[in-house]
């Protein structure tokens, strides 16, 4: 008995340890995307059928472990042909200033840009580094993006007709109008997962652009400007008007993303602060939600809003990959008009591709429409120190909850400010 | 009713009402995944009556199939059965060896094993894929074997080398003047007497190598040599999360881990109350 169970486990390990090797004609693809993966594999076998080159898409899930396993196979050296790299900006330079990822400008240039110009700008610059970038990378492009994203308001059809408002606020006293509205009739307004800080940081980040610009934010990250000044307090003050309205749905500075997904799916809360990824969500746990998207409501009429957006989803290539040429047809071929259109329908993204968005649903089309609006922290010439965004976000919080107010948040957040700073001058 | 009985049955009373109350703490995530696994994705958040009032066992269905657990499946049984038992042979020679034979440089090797307990996983993952790669094993079922073995090894021998040493030699020397040699010894007494210590390295791997899927995620390309947890992270979305095929997932994915429990139920029991674990 002893001997044929160790015969059997002999076997296994024997019949299991056989290598494989990759043809030369085969591209692989390294992706993090589980709900995209079903339509990648079909674009994978209509790429075969036209061209005869296989493309191997495997999935590694979730997005921290995909992280882990490039950054262990970038130094192993064994990198697939395309891959895709979710660290921060710097952790993506420094991908490039090792040599692990083309620089593809010259390929978007060719034939006049015509890769560049269909694809959406917003999109392409988070893969851009222009002239003069901090992390001394060689300007130009280096990843190409399959969708777009970006984060607005939702508004719930139904509750807000129950409320007798016809159409979404537009304006910041039209919200604040439309919150006591909804309130009358026991409906809860704005829910959002800003538990996790970046939420909260990201609509902050919305009104500071609306209220002040983008120059006056530069200024303020460069030190230039305090926090305490007036136009900032007025950002602080957004939160403690709401908060003081009953705009906040119950517990949402401890809210995380996916609770307050469900809050706006299962008709909880009138309004939503969300990306469009939502989209997904939403369908799969309400499909007969009647919802559209809106801009968050502007304070400073003089100024449009600016929302967070710009690539989602973006793949690089394998500088050393014997097969480079191939893969940046495909690559082309994938972000191209028909196949951009597959995957948003398939998938619901926004396509990355311009082209392709008179092929996709209203509610996408209402995200897509106000990519020129966006901007992103990746694209900006500077960025604050993640200590001072730590003490904001904890900031808006304490406002949130009545515990501070605007003023002392102010003054607490330009205190950090000033250390930082003095520690980064220590540095240099 | 006199003093004593009524005591004595209070007191089995409230160690009974204790011990259903932790019973049921532990069970009922266990109840709650194979509730919601028979549910669909639009009542999953709306349905809160504990057996819901539509039954979908097609769930489980689906998640074998979209899931790929027919591979996966057989794979993480190779995995397990291929780890625990290398694991059991290795750490209990080596334990034996630390526990009675005396060798140059015993202590040191042994506090080598312990010290690599203290080395997280997540340290070790750059390192184990650049070796792997340069051994020609990455990408294949023996590579994430060996890596697993590794991982499990240092705990094994620890808690196999403490029930050694607590063991009386006696046995072990009416053996040697039967004519036993020290592979006998091992074989035919020590082993044999370890088996609850044994049973509790067995359950404590197997759970580990069953529900392990970060370092085959490292180490594996092909999703044909992926493990079983592969398969569940298919129904969990970027932002998305198809909540009954996963659990539905879930509840197939811990059905073997609780027969092997039940099946060394009684060993492990032992195990414990005996020792094995003081390391």
């Amino acid at each position: 008995m002893r001997k044929l169970l160790g015969v059997i486990l002999c076997l296994f390990l024997v019949v299991g340890c056989a290598k494989k090797k990759q043809d030369m004609n085969t591209i692989s693809i390294w992706h993090w995307m589980t709900d995209r993966h079903e339509a990648f594999e079909q674009l994978a076998v209509k790429y075969e059928e036209q061209t005869g080159v296989k493309i191997k898409f495997d999935l590694y899930a979730p997005s921290d472990a995909y992280t882990q396993k490039i950054i262990a196979s970038a130094q192993a050296k064994v990198l697939p042909d395309v891959y895709g790299v979710l660290d921060k900006k710097e952790i993506f330079a420094s991908f490039i200033n090792s040599g692990f990822i083309t620089d593809l400008t010259e390929e978007f240039q060719k034939n006049n840009g015509e890769w560049e110009k269909s694809l959406f700008a917003k999109a392409l610059n988070v893969n851009r580094f222009k002239e003069g970038n901090i992390y001394d990378v060689k300007p130009g492009v280096y990843g190409v993006p399959l969708d777009v994203t970006n984060i607005q308001m939702l508004y719930n059809k139904k509750l807000l007709a129950k409320a007798g408002i016809m159409a979404p606020p537009k304006t910041f006293e039209g919200f604040l109008a439309a919150i006591a509205a909804l309130k009358r009739v026991g409906i809860s307004g704005l829910v959002s997962g800003w538990g996790e800080m970046w939420m909260a940081d990201c609509f902050a980040s919305n009104y500071a652009f609306n209220i002040m610009g983008e120059e006056k934010i530069m200024a303020t990250y460069r030190g230039e400007i305090s926090y305490t000044d007036p136009d900032w307090i007025k950002v602080f003050t957004i939160f403690k008007t709401l908060s003081e309205s009953g705009a906040f749905a119950e517990g949402i500075v401890t809210k995380l993303n996916k609770l307050a997904e469900q809050d706006f799916a299962l008709e909880r809360a009138a309004f939503s602060f969300n990306g469009s990824w939502s989209v997904n969500i939403y369908h799969d746990m309400n499909p007969d939600l009647e919802y559209g998207a809106m801009l968050p409501p502007v304070f400073n009429k003089n100024r449009p809003m600016s929302i967070w957006g710009g690539a989602g989803s973006s793949l690089v290539i394998n500088n050393s990959s014997p097969r480079r040429d191939k893969t940046i047809a495909f690559l082309k071929w994938l972000t191209a008009k028909e196949q951009q259109a597959f995957l948003a329908k398939e998938t619901r993204n926004l396509p990355s591709n311009r082209e392709a968005l008179s092929a996709i649903p209203p509610i996408l089309s209402q995200f897509a429409e106000v990519m020129d609006n966006t901007t992103h922290p990746t694209i900006w010439m500077q960025n604050e120190f993640p200590l001072v965004l730590e003490r904001m976000d904890k900031g808006i919080q304490s406002i949130i909850i009545g515990e501070k107010t605007p003023e002392q948040v102010a003054r607490e957040v330009q205190e950090v400010k000033e250390k930082e700073l003095k520690k980064s001058r220590r540095g240099r | 009713m006199n003093y004593y009985k009524v005591k004595s049955i209070l007191k089995s009373s409230f160690l009974h009402i204790f011990l259903m109350t932790v019973a049921m703490a532990c069970l009922f995530p266990l109840f709650w995944m194979l509730r919601s696994a028979l549910m669909t994705n639009e009542t999953v958040f709306v349905d809160k009556s504990f057996i819901p009032q539509t039954l979908h066992f097609e769930n489980f269905i689906h998640a074998w199939e979209q899931g790929n657990f027919g591979t996966y499946f057989l794979n993480s049984i190779i995995y397990t059965t291929s780890v625990v038992f290398c694991i059991v042979i290795i750490a209990s020679l080596a334990a034996y060896a630390f526990s009675r034979l005396k060798f140059p440089g015993k202590n040191l090797f042994f506090y080598m094993f312990v010290l690599a307990l203290m080395i997280p996983l997540p340290g070790s993952f750059v390192p184990l894929v650049v070796l792997m790669n340069k051994l020609g094993l990455a990408n294949t079922k023996l590579g994430y074997i060996l890596c697993m073995v590794n991982v499990g090894l240092s705990m094994s021998i620890l808690l196999l080398k403490t029930f050694f040493d607590k063991m009386s030699p006696d046995l072990e020397d009416a053996a040697r003047i039967d004519g036993c040699g020290k592979m006998r010894i091992w074989w035919h007494i020590a082993l044999p007497l370890a088996r609850p210590a044994i049973a509790v390295i067995v359950i404590f791997n197997s759970l580990n190598v069953w529900n392990e899927y970060i370092l085959a995620q490292l180490l594996l390309n092909d999703k044909d040599l992926m493990p079983l947890q592969r398969g569940i992270m298919v129904f969990q979305g970027a932002h998305s999360v198809d909540y009954p095929v996963l659990m539905a997932g879930l509840t197939i994915s811990v059905i073997p881990i609780i027969i092997v429990y039940l099946a060394m139920q009684k060993h492990i029991i032992k195990g414990l109350s005996s020792g094995a674990v003081v390391g």
